[in-house]
This record gives structure tokens, C-alpha cells and sequence, in this order.
């Protein structure tokens, strides 16, 4: 093996693969510009959302209003993200088609002589119909639910005052709840789920057009019989190859990395709910040593295995649809991060993908387990050298370099 | 120089049974001559000129190409050679000067070499011009001048043409068959292969007559003619297949 030749390949197919305008849109325009657009976008939408469900109030309809005890239907009106509309009780169908129609949000109905029934203190049962498919009418009924609870807890402390009995014996213990968690570690178990699966996937779309133009398009073009004439050898043209489709998908993955950490660091609105964990998010030394450890071997890995799949391909086309389907496979564990109760363990460590999505899961939350990534780190790089050998052997096959 | 010994290539199709592409095959070529295959379509002709140039191994037999085994030490034999096949495609993205360049460097060549080499080339091919553009943006007798300046950046002593005309307009047809007549005249060791019997008449001191593998006939094109005693090639050719 001669290293000059080797770099001689590399640095043209570099020139070459810059000078393409399919590579460069993954390589920097959707780093660049679609991950910031993609950043804002979503915070945009989750503020939206939540001021959207605020101004639109849940509608409740009670039926038999006339039987419900004031103090009750004060604590209903009260709340001020329902309604309260009263109906008839012969229009209960009605109602009921309308909260199926998503019109309303719960039908509350009062037995006939329910307010009777509490002053005599005999049992009494009030049916709230709700639409469980709808997250407005959930929480329309939960509301309900509180106010009621409520009304009961007067009941019970006016009955037991009138026993003559105090009613802080209702309340025997009370329950606090802190939450321990810092900001950054809020923000891992937010989004750290998501980010590890967003740089996963643009490392393999960096990858991606490089490695089909530089093997199944230097067949389409018939430049590669002039390449495998030349002085040099199939070992040479795979790594100088090889090496650049590394580059590719490296450099796509830490651009994406720091274009998502300036854009969480500057383009969130501060006064976003939850945004102050999501700025919490920094991409310190030692992540960005955690990210290089890991998407390292990765790049290598798809390199190899997109190579391989690349050389054997007829045509650009035939290599692009292989790779579709090859995305797939990258995007099912690369989905693990997303998972809850996945957690990083030594049968999680073997398996390529999956471990560096849980690895850069934990390094969002800052919480990095080096023995992991030091195990995941060989793992990966084996099966990176088991790809590039399979590579080479597929490029010394006389059937799979001539299958035109 | 060139010489094949019982060159023989078997292939697989996808029910494995076999397919003898070349079949014991042997004939020689001598610097300063054009050695020319003709044949039809699927005679064989790329496979044994692939062997020839290394892309592919013989499955039995050899060819010594300017005293180099293609079998023993391929990578030799390409330091010999320049290719060039109707197939070549160029380097879109990068202009006929980086793209020489680039092979030149792959032949080992100094930088030296290599500029003082294009600007001879270059000048011969009246290249000059569009050395710089992109060869996305060339026309197809450009494209051409560029596919045979990369095959001769190293000044090979043997040369192997595939079906270099194929596909090709009058014009860019011209300037190949007078590139090959160059090169012989330069003292290169030439072969090439056609399916065009005009153009073999035309072009080559020595034609091999090559049919479903085997080698039917060799000679002159004279010698041809006069061993069926036909008065044009493409009646000698039928006579000499039996068909």
C-alpha cells in the first residue's frame, strides 16, 4: 500500500465530492440553515400550542343544573379554562352526540334531587360523560373532577363540624414533592431524546451521497476501469475513498451538533415554557470529546457498509434505492434514544447505532459514563474495520466491480 | 509488445453454468503496429483486451504485456499501458487539467513531469482552450481529446483501445483513428478492437478475426482477403466463421 497514492485519491475525491451540489445541501445547508429553522419551528409550535389551548375554553354542559348545591356550581365556574352551559334534561341525547362531535368537551349530569340527597345524607352518584380520544376533553373532565373533590371535601368537613369533630383529622399527613433534577439534566430527558437521533441521522445523510457518487456513479460514468488500470491498487482506491465518505459524515454530524447548540444557545426565546432547561443545554469539552468518540467509528462504520452497498449497485439509481432502504435500518435504532427505559448496559453497548444514540442521550444530560463509551467506542470501530475489509474484498470482485 | 498463451476467461451466469467469453486465445503484437481485433458484438473482444489491461484475471493461459505477466505482477503491466474504451466517462466536476493531473500523479509522476507532459499533450490535441473547464460543459470531440490525453499522461509503450470509435461522430472519430496511427507511429505497441470492418482495413497492419471466444484467423488484411479469396474483408470475415 502506498500512502501517497492513497492520499492523491483522497484529496481528488474530496475536490470532487465539494464540488457536488447533492453532497453540499446535506453537508452544510441542512446543518446550517434547516436545523436552526427546524429549532425555532418547534419552539414556535409548542408555545403556540400551549397559548392555543388556553384561549380556546373546554365548554361543559351540565344537565340538572337546578339540583346542584351553589357551593358546587361556584367551584365549577370558578376555573377559568371551562365554560358552563346548563341544558334541560330531555336534551341529554343531544348533548351527548355534540361531545362526540368534539363541539363540547364533557357532559356533567345531576341526578334529579342530588342536592336533596346530600343535605340527608344519603348516597347520591353524579356521571360526567367524557371523550377519551380528546386531550381537551380530558382535560376539561379532570377539571370537573377537581372542582367536585373539592365540593365533597366542604361535605364531609361541615358534617364532621356538625359531629363536633375537627376537621383536620381529614388530612392526617401531607405529601411534598422537590425535583432534584438540574436544568440541563430537565432538558436531557426532554430532548436529549431527540437531538441523539437528529445527529445520527445527518451523519449518515452526510455520508450518504458521497459514498453512492464515488463508487456506483464512478461506474455509471465508466471512470472506474480507468481507475482500477491505474497503478493503483483496489486497497487504495477503497481507503482514499472510503476516508472521504468518513469526512463527509463526520463533518455533517459536528456541524449539526454546533449549529443545534448555537441554535438552542441564541435562537430560543427565553421566556418560552421550558426554555430555560433547553439553554441549559451546552455542548462542553467534554461532550464534544464524548460526540467525537462515538460519531467517529459510527462515520466509519456507515462509510463502510454504504461503500460496499454502493460498488455493487448497478447505477446511481439502483445505489439510492439500496441506501433508502439502508436508511431504515439506521433510523430504527438510531430511534432508541426515544425510547423510555432503555438504558445503556453492556447488551446495549454491542450493538452498533444503538449505543452511541444512548451515548449522546446521556451527554445532553450531561451525564456521561466513560467505561460505556469506551466499550461502544471498540464495538464500533471493529464493525467500522469489518465493513471497510468487506469493502475491499467486494472491489477485488471481478463480478461486483464489472456488474453492469 | 504484446503475447497471449492459450488466454482463456470463464464466466458464471446467474444458473452457474459457464460461459467461455475467451477461449484459448494467442496471437502477438509488435511495437509500431496496430494490432486490430474485429469481430462482432460479444465476440469477446473487451473481455481479452480487460485481461490485457489487468481489470480482469485470466482464468487460464497468460499475456505478457511488453515482457510483464499480466498474472504475476499486474501492477507492472500498468505502469505499460494507457486504455481507453468507448465505455470511458470522464470526471464530470473537475476540467481536463486536474483530471490528467490526477492519473499522472497516480503513475507516480512528478509535478514536473506532469505539467511539462499536459502542455505537450495538450498542444498536440489543440487542448489548450478548454484545459480549465469543467468537462461537465464540454462538447462530446472535447470530451474525446480529454479521455485520450489522461490515457497517455505517462507515455505507455503499449496502447488498448476498445472499441474506441463507437458511438462517436465523424469528427471525433477522426481524431481517435489519427491518435492511433500516432501512437504506432511513435514506436507504441498498439491494439485495438472493432466491430467496423472498413475501419480495420483502414487502421491495422495485423487483424485477428475473433468470433464467440476463439481466434478464427490472423494476418494482414491482404493475407486475409487472399487466404479466402474475397475481394472485400466483410465477405472474408463470413467465409472465415463458416456462417
Amino acid at each position: 500500500m502506498n500512502l501517497s497514492r492513497i492520499s492523491v485519491i483522497f484529496y481528488k475525491e474530496l475536490i470532487d465530492t465539494l464540488r457536488d451540489r447533492r453532497t453540499l445541501i446535506f453537508m452544510l445547508l441542512v446543518p446550517i440553515v434547516a436545523i436552526p429553522l427546524l429549532i425555532i419551528g418547534m419552539t414556535a409550535l409548542v408555545v403556540s400550542q400551549l397559548s392555543g389551548l388556553e384561549a380556546e375554553r373546554a365548554e361543559i354542559v351540565l344537565v340538572g343544573k337546578e339540583y346542584l348545591p351553589q357551593a358546587a356550581l361556584r367551584l365549577l365556574e370558578e376555573n377559568k379554562e371551562t365554560t358552563i352551559r346548563s341544558v334541560e334534561a330531555a336534551r341529554l341525547n343531544e348533548m351527548l352526540d355534540s361531545l362526540r362531535m368534539g363541539t363540547i368537551q364533557a357532559v356533567v349530569s345531576i341526578p334529579e334531587m342530588f342536592d336533596k340527597s346530600i343535605q340527608q345524607e344519603a348516597g347520591s352518584s353524579i356521571e360526567i360523560h367524557v371523550d377519551r380520544a380528546e386531550v381537551k376533553s380530558k382535560v376539561a373532565v379532570s377539571r370537573v373532577q377537581e372542582a367536585l373533590s373539592e365540593f365533597r371535601d366542604e361535605v364531609i368537613a361541615a358534617r364532621l363540624s356538625e359531629r363536633g369533630i375537627p376537621g383536620d383529622i381529614l388530612t392526617p399527613f401531607e405529601v411534598n414533592v422537590t425535583n432534584v433534577a438540574t436544568p440541563r439534566k430537565m432538558a436531557g430527558s426532554e430532548f436529549g431524546a431527540f437531538l441523539p437521533y437528529l445527529i445520527i441521522i445527518m451523519c449518515f445523510m452526510g455520508a450518504m451521497y458521497p459514498a453512492i457518487d464515488l463508487a456506483a456513479g464512478e461506474k455509471e460514468r465508466g471512470t472506474l476501469e480507468t481507475l482500477l488500470v491505474s497503478p493503483a491498487t483496489r486497497e487504495e482506491i477503497v481507503l482514499g475513498k472510503y476516508l472521504v465518505i468518513v469526512v463527509a459524515g463526520l463533518v455533517t454530524a459536528l456541524l449539526s451538533i454546533g449549529s443545534l447548540g448555537v441554535s438552542l444557545g441564541y435562537l430560543v426565546d427565553a421566556s418560552t415554557p421550558g426554555a430555560e432547561n433547553l439553554m441549559s443545554v451546552r455542548f462542553d469539552v467534554s461532550s464534544v470529546i464524548v460526540a467525537l468518540l462515538t460519531l467517529l467509528p459510527l462515520a466509519g462504520l456507515f462509510a463502510g457498509v454504504l461503500i460496499s452497498v454502493s460498488v455493487f449497485a448497478r447505477s446511481f439509481k439502483e445505489a439510492q434505492s439500496y441506501v433508502t432502504a439502508l436508511n431504515m435500518v439506521v433510523i430504527l435504532p438510531a430511534f432508541v434514544s426515544m425510547l423510555p427505559g432503555v438504558d445503556p448496559n453492556y447488551l446495549t453497548a454491542l450493538i452498533p447505532v444503538v449505543n452511541a444514540s444512548l451515548i449522546l442521550r446521556d451527554a445532553v444530560a450531561g451525564t456521561t459514563e466513560w467505561s460505556y463509551v469506551a466499550l461502544a467506542l471498540i464495538v464500533n470501530s471493529a464493525c467500522a474495520g469489518l465493513a471497510l475489509m468487506f469493502a475491499t474484498a467486494w472491489f477485488r470482485k471481478e463480478s461486483i466491480v464489472f456488474r453492469t | 509488445m504484446i503475447r497471449t498463451q492459450g488466454l482463456t476467461k470463464i464466466f458464471h451466469d446467474n444458473r452457474g453454468n459457464e460461459i467461455r467469453a475467451v477461449d484459448d486465445i494467442s496471437f502477438s503484437s509488435e511495437p509500431g503496429l496496430v494490432y486490430g481485433l474485429l469481430g462482432p458484438n460479444g465476440a469477446g473482444k473487451t473481455t481479452t483486451l480487460r485481461i490485457l489491461s489487468t481489470a480482469l484475471r485470466p482464468t487460464s493461459g497468460t499475456a505478457l504485456v511488453n515482457g510483464v505477466d499480466v498474472t504475476t505482477d499486474p501492477q507492472k503491466v500498468r505502469m505499460q499501458i494507457g486504455f481507453l474504451s468507448w465505455t470511458t466517462g470522464l470526471y464530470g466536476r473537475l476540467s481536463p487539467r486536474e483530471m490528467v493531473t490526477y492519473f499522472g500523479r497516480l503513475y507516480g509522476m512528478t509535478k514536473d513531469q506532469i505539467d511539462r507532459r499536459i502542455d505537450e499533450i495538450f498542444d498536440m490535441l489543440d487542448m489548450k482552450q478548454f484545459a480549465g473547464t469543467r468537462n461537465d460543459n464540454l462538447s462530446t470531440g472535447m470530451k474525446q481529446k480529454a479521455s485520450i490525453a489522461r490515457s497517455v499522461v505517462h507515455d505507455p509503450p503499449v496502447m488498448i483501445f476498445d472499441e474506441p470509435t463507437t458511438g462517436l461522430d465523424v469528427m471525433s472519430s477522426r481524431t481517435i483513428v489519427k491518435f492511433i496511427r500516432h501512437c504506432a507511429d511513435q514506436g507504441k505497441t498498439v491494439i485495438f478492437s472493432t466491430h467496423t470492418m472498413s475501419e480495420a482495413v483502414r487502421l491495422c497492419d495485423q487483424i485477428g478475426i475473433i468470433h464467440r471466444g476463439r481466434l478464427y484467423a490472423e494476418g494482414t488484411p491482404n493475407d486475409l482477403l487472399n487466404k479466402t479469396g474475397m475481394n472485400n474483408l466483410e465477405d472474408a470475415f463470413v467465409k472465415i466463421v463458416g456462417e
